[in-house]
């Protein structure tokens, strides 16, 4: 089930919010949350019912495991635990979403012909996978508690993060779940999990699905690109990405803030960047703390001398590519994003931030890093939305060409939204030759509202870090019903494959 | 408690908003969905995937025209000054026999139809007898008889700032023509440089199918075509295969499927000619049209006037197939494909693009 679809604004979520303050105001708060977990499951097979069978059965295994830890007191079962728990976890992961792309790269290397499975990759493996991992991990370091099956279950599937994150940890959950006060209905913390899932809805909605249109036609058309279209595919598809995954990050703060649940922060206007070092604090918070707590200290941090430190942040990287999908274009775009996070450690060059304690050597403004930082990053975005290697090279290669043919016009035409209907048709009555001024101020305006949402406050710093005014309950009805009589024609969330 | 006054007026403001829009659409309704089209608008009909079954469950008619895409050009009141009739068009691009039998059913749920106009595409026999429009990623909601989801229809941003001011505009600003409902001509060209520059002629040529090797298909789907017929004897049923280029019998030559396709077109006519309430006619092996590529814009798409040209010609024997003539028409046919059209296919020769 979408966020952004009828049946869930209008059926699901009224359900779940009644059955949740009904059960816990009744006092049945064990009941409520077997309540929470059956919907939130329900959420999740709603999709595809066969789904249903992989997560549950990832959930009886890694709590069997849980269990394991805490009846058995040997350092031996322990790690024995701890070893079946990763390997059961990464497996599932490498079976699901690798495995034909492990053969793919097999044939290809030996010549070999071994059969593709073509597996349904199910929906947010990745994410339920990952939080189950750094609960075993932390179940074998005895940080983590043994909860009940119906909390533990919970804690997995709560629908708000299911599927697309942010990937949350059992010590930010669980008290929370366990906090009966914060069961009863509170209407401030309701109203403001409503504007957070009005900002993350549009979005969504109203920004990366129009942005889509014009990205997507470029990707089936590189060839006929010149440099201009090449860039303005690259920037919206660099507006696109951060509007749906920060959207949908929004919407699930939202949705968990309606509950009285708070959800960490995924985002924090990571195009704000100064440097690529500050991006990745920003972008996809909860997969760096993931990545960090469970792979970069691990492997050493910085604790073993600075090339060790950055052949572990290449690491680190080069796995978050890999995460990101099963395609060596998720790979060049972890190891480009990487190499950025190498240059900002080597303090050569770059703007001085706050949260830095070290001054690069050559200083640049901040305005200008911020500029530099995007447009790296938008530069390995051509590798990360492409299909293929071929494609993102074309895209490189279109990009660096230095030529233009006039294939923006062919762009232009897919900023003919239905907003722009009346005007279109009005200018082609009174002037038809200028009709295509609809399409370039449709551009305009689009990149002027993607930049005026990138550079100011994020959800957020809007909804909780202030007092939201009338003029926030105004501009959420407004967004909210753009959005809604925008159902009928909108995409399926990209992160969700991820 | 300080947001509670806000946020009930946000959600009480966007439901009155939501409902306004609903309501908007419900009264304009260029679906028509609901209700034929208001006093003073037109019906603008342009998107048959989203039309086609409102303005069958909905109009006053008592002919419906079924066929794809090629169908789309015929004007409806060409078949109503021929026929006294008045006539609606059931189109489905790329459908097959199920989905046109699918619409004549939702027509026959309300209506008394005198007459069936029923283009062929004898593509269409070989292919399954299932209906393709949730495949084809037509919206449900529109076929189906459920309210609920509805609200797809209802609330949708396309719906209110394009599909109503269209029907507003395209009523009262110009000379919409209600009888040109989904024509495509208007905005095509056609040509023999145009033809030939949409067809690309496959480099590969296919081993000949056996005839009957679409036969389970094309039985069902005649099965389709016939419980029709029985179940409204008061109808008269005019069916046609269409007159498609020359180009076409070089695309099933290359596929293999000349003879398969042939026996279908014969099987079919063999069954349904027995009905006292069926009329039956082949375009398709017309020399006058189907050699001339000027009349078309690919291989299958001609120009209106060719539809006109067949409206005009239904009812005469010259086209008719009958169970008195059906082995020498078919055998004219046959003729044809193989040695009429290849020998013109041959003059066309170097000018016919090949597949990379």
């Amino acid at each position: 089930m979408l966020f952004n679809s009828y049946i869930f604004i209008f059926i699901f979520l009224p359900i779940v919010l009644a059955g949740w303050y009904g059960l816990n105001k009744a006092g049945a708060h064990k009941l409520a949350m077997l309540f929470l977990s059956i919907m939130s499951l329900c959420f999740y097979g709603y999709f595809n019912p066969i789904y249903l069978l992989i997560i549950i059965g990832s959930i009886i295994v890694n709590y069997s495991l849980s269990l394991l830890f805490q009846y058995t007191a040997s350092r031996m079962s322990n790690l024995f635990g701890l070893l079946i728990g990763v390997f059961f976890n990464l497996g599932l992961l490498f079976y699901y979403k690798y495995y034909d792309f492990f053969i793919d790269n097999i044939n290809h290397i030996f010549n070999s012909s071994f059969a593709f499975k073509n597996i349904l990759l199910p929906l947010g493996i990745s994410f339920f996978t990952f939080q189950q991992l750094s609960y075993i991990v932390d179940r074998y370091k005895r940080k983590a508690k043994h909860y009940s099956f119906v909390d533990y279950m919970t804690f997995v599937t709560f629908f708000p993060q299911l599927v697309a994150g942010p990937i949350v940890l059992y010590d930010e959950m669980m008290p929370q779940f366990e906090d009966l006060d914060g069961r009863r209905f509170n209407v401030d913390s309701f109203a403001k999990g409503y504007l957070l899932f009005a900002i993350g809805i549009a979005k969504k909605v109203l920004l990366a699905d129009t942005l889509a249109y014009i990205v997507n036609y470029g990707y089936d058309n590189s060839i006929f690109l010149d440099s201009l279209s090449t860039y303005i595919v690259a920037l919206f598809y660099t507006f696109e990405l951060y509007f749906d995954f920060s959207g949908y990050s929004d919407m699930a703060m939202g949705l968990a803030k309606m509950l009285n649940i708070d959800l960490p922060q995924n985002f924090n206007s990571p195009y704000k960047a100064c440097n690529m070092k500050e991006f990745w604090r920003r972008w996809h918070i909860t997969l760096t703390r993931f990545f960090t707590n469970y792979v970069y200290i691990p492997l050493g941090g910085n604790r073993k001398g600075t090339s060790r430190k950055l052949l572990n942040v290449f690491v680190v990287f080069f796995l978050s590519g890999l995460w990101h999908g099963a395609n060596w274009t998720f790979v060049v775009w972890g190891i480009m994003n990487g190499i950025g996070v190498i240059w900002d450690n080597l303090y050569l060059l770059g703007a001085k931030n706050d949260e830095s304690a070290r001054c690069p050597k050559i200083m640049i403004p901040a305005l200008l890093g911020q500029i530099l930082t995007f447009h790296y990053y938008l530069l390995s975005m051509l590798a990360f939305r492409a299909d293929n290697l071929s494609i993102s090279i074309t895209m490189f290669k279109k990009l660096f060409s230095f030529t233009y043919t006039g294939s923006i016009k062919r762009l232009f035409e897919y900023a003919d939204i239905p907003e722009n209907y009346i005007f279109r048709q009005a200018l082609s009555i009174v002037r038809p030759q200028y009709s295509w001024i609809i399409e370039l101020l449709t551009i305009i305006i689009l990149i002027a509202i993607c930049i005026i949402v990138i550079t100011r406050k994020n959800a957020k710093e809007i909804v909780l870090d202030n007092e939201p005014t009338k003029r926030t309950f105004v501009w959420a009805t407004v967004l909210l019903f753009l959005s809604v009589i925008s159902f009928s024609q909108v995409s399926t969330f990209i992160y969700f494959n991820f | 408690m300080k947001y509670k006054k806000l946020l009930l007026n946000s959600i009480i403001t966007l439901a009155s908003l939501l409902l306004l829009a609903a309501l908007v659409v419900y009264i304009f309704d260029p679906f028509f969905h609901y209700h034929k089209p208001l006093p003073g608008l037109k019906a603008v009909l342009t998107d048959k995937e989203y039309q086609c079954v409102g303005t069958l469950r909905n109009f006053d008619y008592d002919c419906v025209i079924a066929g794809s895409s090629v169908c789309e050009n015929y004007n409806n009141y060409w078949f109503d000054a021929k026929y006294d009739v008045t006539s609606i068009k059931a189109i489905k691009s790329y459908g097959g026999i199920a989905d046109l039998v699918y619409y004549l059913d939702v027509a026959y749920e309300n209506h008394n139809l005198k007459r069936v106009v029923f283009n062929i595409d004898p593509a269409k026999l070989a292919a399954p007898s299932s209906t393709t429009f949730e495949e084809s990623g037509c919206p449900m909601y529109l076929f189906d008889n459920n309210p609920f989801n509805d609200i797809e229809y209802l609330l949708n941003k396309d719906v209110l700032f394009e599909k109503i001011p269209y029907m507003i505009s395209k009523s009262l600003i110009g000379d919409y023509d209600e009888g040109n409902s989904y024509n495509w001509a208007q905005w095509k060209s056609f040509g023999e440089s145009e033809t030939l520059s949409h067809y690309y002629s496959s480099k590969d040529i296919l081993e000949m199918k056996d005839a009957d090797y679409y036969a389970d298909n094309c039985e069902a789907n005649i099965d389709l075509l016939e419980e029709l017929i029985q179940s409204h004897p008061e109808t008269e049923f005019i069916f046609f295969y269409p007159p498609y280029s020359v180009l076409w019998f070089d695309r099933i030559y290359k596929s293999g499927d000349t003879q398969a396709y042939l026996y279908n077109m014969k099987a079919c006519a063999e069954r349904l000619v027995t009905y006292s309430n069926v009329a039956m006619y082949s375009f398709i092996s017309d020399e006058a049209i189907t050699t001339d590529l000027n009349n078309y814009m690919d291989d299958v798409h001609f120009s209106d006037d060719i539809n006109y040209y067949v409206v005009t010609k239904l009812g005469e024997l010259e086209y008719q197939i009958n169970s008195d003539n059906l082995d020498s028409r078919f055998d004219d046919i046959y003729r044809y494909a193989t040695q009429t059209a290849v020998s013109k296919l041959n003059e066309y020769g170097a000018m016919i693009q090949q597949e990379q």
